[in-house]
């Protein structure tokens, strides 16, 4: 699913994100992407949803090589993928449904489809009755929530998330990832970057751990849930 | 283009021309500015234009007559100028034929001539000349033949000032595009900055819209229809005000003007102007958005 091979990313004027790095991901996996602040987990995301340009190496998606694409290519790249932020990034001024339907329709789907299959996936996740509040009238995780229904709204196959529990309580963070997880369960691709050791102990999963920029460990692991 | 996205930034273009609207007269207030210093110019140029070729068709020389002048002296007077190769036909307008004329001409305001005798204008020969003798050298050599004939006081002919009224349509024309270029940059500057602003108050939306995947052409898209709205509304705007502005001057122009230039003689635009105008308006709209939009989407590496 993803294939990086001997990715560097070196911001001017010389600060080294990212050297040499090699990791493979396949398809249905749930991986954490782990290490303290600055150790480039962000910049590798980026990388992934072309946000950011390689300065050196190769990066596979899917079986393409998103090293080079244009405008357009970048576009369709990010339609496959699902986006979580630790800051969730919704429109204020939107209501919930419009949140999550709006990254439907600019993809092309009918307005009343994308608002039918964007009802369905926040009564999914427990927002049914909050469907019409905008976002400074939701919790933090339900806010988290309604960012986590618009990264599914066009079925992606691979879901990258930046420290996604960041801004919340451990109760709330808990519920995240069990709503990441149930996603992965269906198949999905799920990628997680967060500095946060108390998750990884207790969801035991794939962490690659990545330390100034370089990739110090990957335990690919069975994943056996721990103590939660 | 699908169904889908027609109607999404449809949406998006009213909903931004409401949030936005004061930002969107202004443009189009600005706009409206230019195209209708822009038009004024091409109107006045396009009537002096038609003036001047009206002349030129029927290019003559007034030769105006001593008073003592018998009617055999007249008579073998216009006989030999209708001898001359370069006439094509003489007219002999009597006094009160120039004094009848010239009332006329006054309408409203020939209460002026009260008291005034009827036979204070010399009487004069109109000559036509042949097309192939209606230049300025044709008419001066004419000119020259006729002061030295007996008979013959002043001799004149329009062609001179026809010939300067050119030159002052040249220079409207210049004026005309150096003006409009300068209004032209200065009004695209003035789209961009509203595109700008449009930008600036989306921007968060515009960037969830590029990491969800949105085509670059879905994103620019209202931003380019916004520009051409402001565009078109500006002309016919422009338009307008002129259509107005010539009705307003048409009915004003000064008796002693109207002999020279007859109510019916000044037009408004014709369709081709008023089209080019229209479309200058489009072309400042989306040039103006497009470029705006080319140094944004750049900014964010799209």
């Amino acid at each position: 699913m993803v294939r990086l091979f001997r990715v560097s990313k070196i911001y001017p004027p010389n600060y080294p994100a990212l050297v040499d790095v090699h990791l493979q991901i396949d398809k249905g996996e749930f991986v954490f992407l782990s290490g303290p602040s600055g150790a480039g987990k962000t910049t590798l995301l980026k990388l992934l949803f072309r946000q950011e340009e390689a300065t050196e190496g190769q990066i596979i998606v899917n079986g393409r090589n998103i090293t080079r694409l244009n405008g357009a290519g970048v576009a369709g790249l990010r339609q496959e993928l699902g986006l979580v932020f630790q800051e969730f990034r919704l429109l204020p001024s939107l209501t919930a449904l419009e949140n999550v339907a709006l990254a439907a329709e600019v993809v092309g789907t009918p307005r009343r489809e994308s608002r039918r299959k964007a009802f369905n996936l926040l009564r999914e996740l427990g927002l049914k009755d909050k469907h019409d509040c905008k976002p400074p009238a939701l919790s933090g995780g339900e806010q988290q929530r309604v960012a986590i229904a618009r990264a599914l709204v066009n079925d992606p196959i691979l879901v990258l998330a930046d420290e996604p529990t960041g801004n919340l309580d451990a109760e709330m963070a808990e519920e995240t990832m069990r709503l990441l997880l149930r996603i992965h369960e269906r198949g999905t691709t799920v990628l997680i970057a967060t500095h946060d050791t108390g998750l990884l102990e207790r969801f035991s999963y794939r962490v690659v751990y990545l330390q100034r920029g370089r990739l110090m460990g990957d335990s690919k692991q069975p994943c056996e849930e721990g103590s939660v | 283009m699908r169904l889908a996205p027609i109607s999404f930034v449809s949406r998006r273009v009213l909903k931004s021309l409401k949030e936005l609207l004061w930002t969107h007269v202004l443009t189009a207030g600005t706009m409206t500015m230019t195209l209708f210093i822009f038009g004024g110019f091409l109107l006045i140029q396009e009537n002096l234009h038609g003036l001047l070729r009206g002349w030129g068709s029927q290019v003559q020389v007034f030769a105006y007559l001593e008073s003592e002048l018998s009617s055999e002296a007249l008579d073998a007077l216009i006989k030999r100028v209708r001898s001359y190769p370069e006439v094509e036909s003489v007219g002999y307008v009597s006094k009160a034929e120039a004094w009848e004329k010239f009332r006329r001409s006054l309408g409203a305001q020939s209460g002026v001539l009260e008291g005034l005798k009827a036979d204070i204008l010399p009487a004069s020969l109109e000559i036509t000349l042949t097309a192939s003798h209606r230049s300025r050298v044709a008419a001066e050599g004419l000119a020259q033949r006729l002061r030295a004939a007996q008979g013959i006081g002043e001799v004149e002919y329009p062609e001179e000032w026809v010939e300067k009224l050119g030159l002052l349509v040249l220079g409207i024309q210049w004026t005309k595009w150096v003006l409009g270029g300068f209004l032209f940059v200065a009004t695209l500057l003035i789209v961009g900055s509203t595109v700008r602003l449009a930008f600036l108050a989306r921007e968060d939306e515009i960037e969830i819209m590029q990491l969800v995947g949105a085509p670059a052409r879905l994103i620019k898209a209202p931003f380019v229809i916004e520009g051409m709205v402001q565009g078109v509304v500006g002309a016919s705007l422009a338009l307008f005000g002129l259509w107005l502005v010539f009705l307003l001057l048409r009915e004003r122009i000064p008796p002693s003007l109207a002999i020279f230039v007859p109510g019916d003689a000044v037009r408004f635009l014709d369709l081709r102007s008023a089209v080019v105008l229209l479309l200058l308006g489009l072309a400042m709209g989306t040039g103006g958005s497009l470029f705006a939009l080319r140094k944004f989407l750049k900014r964010w590496g799209r």
